[in-house]
């Protein structure tokens, strides 16, 4: 079974929750897919075994050929070929690696090569959290290329636990579609509130099952709750505000680990989710 | 006219609590809300929507009954959106990013690719300044291209008001829309928290912000949860000649204040709102010049 843990918002306890569950189970696959900020391994505390590059296909121009390079940038849906006064030109951040030049563009004159984008790093967390994370290079822009490369690594035999990147957008639906459940973890507040809207909207859309955690509860209002009770969206656990649960946090020690008590409520939660989902 | 991007790698260190202070604060600007698919900022500043435009991102495969089933399209896609089962050729709107590979390579012509409109974008007034904004459509792609839009939508409307600046909310991350929010601005923003993973992800912005040789100032909220990891941040900066423009105190003034949409900056007790009054008048000598 894969519980994907999301929020649309961002900084609302996404991997408090996500790291929480794992260490509950003790023996599950956790995958990191916030790529662009991934942070779980900073409380699983992995030891990694193997960094994995990832690449993407980019193309490059034999200009020595003297080959017309014109219908690749005729092509090229993206922008990223241009023709200038006879000229090819390449802007590779517009680059989305789709082959379509090499196709349409004069035969051999256009070559392919990797350029690396990011990396993906397995370990193990102790007792028994097969963990993976994923890294986006600064200044690259293919986070769904990292995370598609992630996917093939999901062993569905055991649970997996995935922690998304915050938003509503492409990272985020890339992370949550092959689940068969997601976890949303919001905050009692109106920027909260708004963006757990959005992330309930895509959910409905690529109908997966859902419930909602509440973080930092306490803080803001009751919009969350009241939002909940209207639409009839269980509110599947509260975690409190508590000063101490964040220092704890800001120095890397899991909501577990702080409280023994959160083994247990995880473990109900998961519980929750399977009955939920059969 | 100088403009200011607002990011913090980790999400939820408080972009949006400070962009709208600073907004409130200035005069003769624009407010831009970057954070195109999980967007906050009108919720301060309850926009009045003047102007409502499309956004037409990218195309999106289609396939026809004319499909002879040769599975060409499907073995060249390197996107995974096209699947091909015993009776019929189906394209996945959600992964498909509108290459043309597969219209191209179809024998008979079977595929088209269509325009989609993938959110919106607006042109509003608010009490205190314009407001260029935005709604990406849930799960939608080319967000990056959306806050390309918005942002040539601000500048235009710089240059004929003749405006001193431009505020922008940045989207958490370092990926596509924050990349595109940091084209060609003066400086950026980065709001950190003093975490493990707040210092992490503020690295990674750094080294963003540096990447495309943007002058970056820092600012640590929430300072004072873990003086460790502050006095950390504070080295990094010092270090990489990165200005730190203050230390924000933990306050839980500022969801309260949010709740009843108040600005944090009004509350006489708040020590956080005090803060961010003396961090933007730091700010706006380098705005203002």
């Amino acid at each position: 079974m894969i519980i994907s843990v999301a929020s649309g918002k961002g900084g609302t306890g996404k991997t408090t929750v996500a790291v929480g569950i794992a260490q509950a189970l003790e023996f599950c696959q956790f995958l990191d897919y916030d790529v662009e900020a991934p942070n779980a391994s900073f409380f699983l505390k992995p030891s990694i075994k193997n960094i994995e590059k990832v690449s993407m296909k980019q193309p490059y121009f034999l200009k020595e050929t003297g080959a017309d390079f014109s219908r690749c940038a005729e092509f090229c849906h993206f922008n990223a070929v241009a023709f200038v006064k006879g000229e090819v030109v390449f802007f590779p951040e517009l680059c989305h690696g789709c082959g379509g030049c090499i196709l349409v563009g004069p035969r051999g004159a256009v070559r392919e090569k990797d350029v690396e984008v990011g990396t993906i790093s397995k370990g193990i967390s102790k007792p028994g959290i097969n963990f993976l994370m994923g890294n986006l290079i600064p200044g690259s822009m293919r986070t769904i290329s990292i995370q598609n490369k992630m996917n093939e690594y999901i062993d569905r035999d055991g649970i997996v636990i995935i922690d998304s990147p915050p938003g509503t957008s492409c990272p985020m639906v890339t992370t949550v579609r092959n689940s068969d459940y997601c976890i949303l973890v919001t905050e009692p507040t109106p920027f909260g509130l708004n963006d757990l809207e959005i992330s309930v909207e895509v959910l409905k859309k690529l109908d997966i099952p859902f419930g909602i955690i509440i973080n930092r509860d306490g803080i803001g209002d009751d919009c969350v709750e009241n939002f909940c009770s209207n639409e009839k969206i269980k509110i599947i656990e509260k975690i409190p505000n508590d000063i101490n649960i964040a220092r704890a946090y800001s120095r890397g020690t899991t909501i577990v680990e702080y409280q023994q008590q959160w083994k247990d409520r995880f473990l109900g939660v998961i519980k929750g989710i399977e009955k939920e989902t059969n | 006219m100088k403009q200011i991007t607002i990011i913090s790698g980790k999400g939820g260190t408080g972009k949006t609590t400070l962009a709208s202070s600073f907004i409130k604060l200035a005069h003769d600007h624009i407010a831009e809300d970057c954070d195109v698919d999980a967007a906050n900022l009108h919720i301060m500043l309850s926009p009045d929507i003047q102007n409502n435009e499309d956004f037409i991102g990218g195309e999106v495969a289609n396939v026809s009954d004319e499909c002879i089933q040769c599975g060409k399209c499907e073995e060249l896609c390197r996107f995974s959106a096209i699947s091909d089962s015993e009776t019929e050729i189906k394209i996945d709107s959600l992964r498909c990013e509108g290459c043309g590979v597969c219209a191209e390579v179809c024998p008979v012509d079977a595929i088209s690719l269509n325009p989609e409109k993938q959110g919106e974008y607006y042109l509003s007034d608010t009490r205190f300044c314009p407001m260029v904004h935005a709604k990406l459509d849930p799960g939608a792609e080319n967000s990056g291209l959306l806050v390309a839009r918005i942002r040539d939508l601000a500048e235009d409307i710089a240059v004929k008001q003749d405006k001193k600046a431009i505020i922008i909310d940045g989207a958490p991350g370092i990926g596509c829309p924050v990349i595109s929010s940091l084209n060609g601005v003066d400086y950026a923003l980065i709001v950190t928290e003093p975490t493990l993973s707040g210092i992490s992800d503020f690295k990674k912005a750094y080294e963003v912000t540096k990447f495309f040789n943007i002058k970056t100032f820092a600012c640590i909220n929430k300072a004072d949860i873990n003086d460790d990891n502050t006095k950390i941040i504070t080295d990094f900066c010092s270090d990489n000649k990165i200005e730190l423009l203050g230390e924000i105190p933990y306050d839980e003034k500022v969801p309260k204040n949010l709740s009843e949409r108040r600005f944090i900056i009004d509350d006489p007790e708040s020590k956080a709102g005090k803060k961010i009054k003396e961090i933007w008048n730091i700010l706006k000598d380098k705005l203002y010049i």
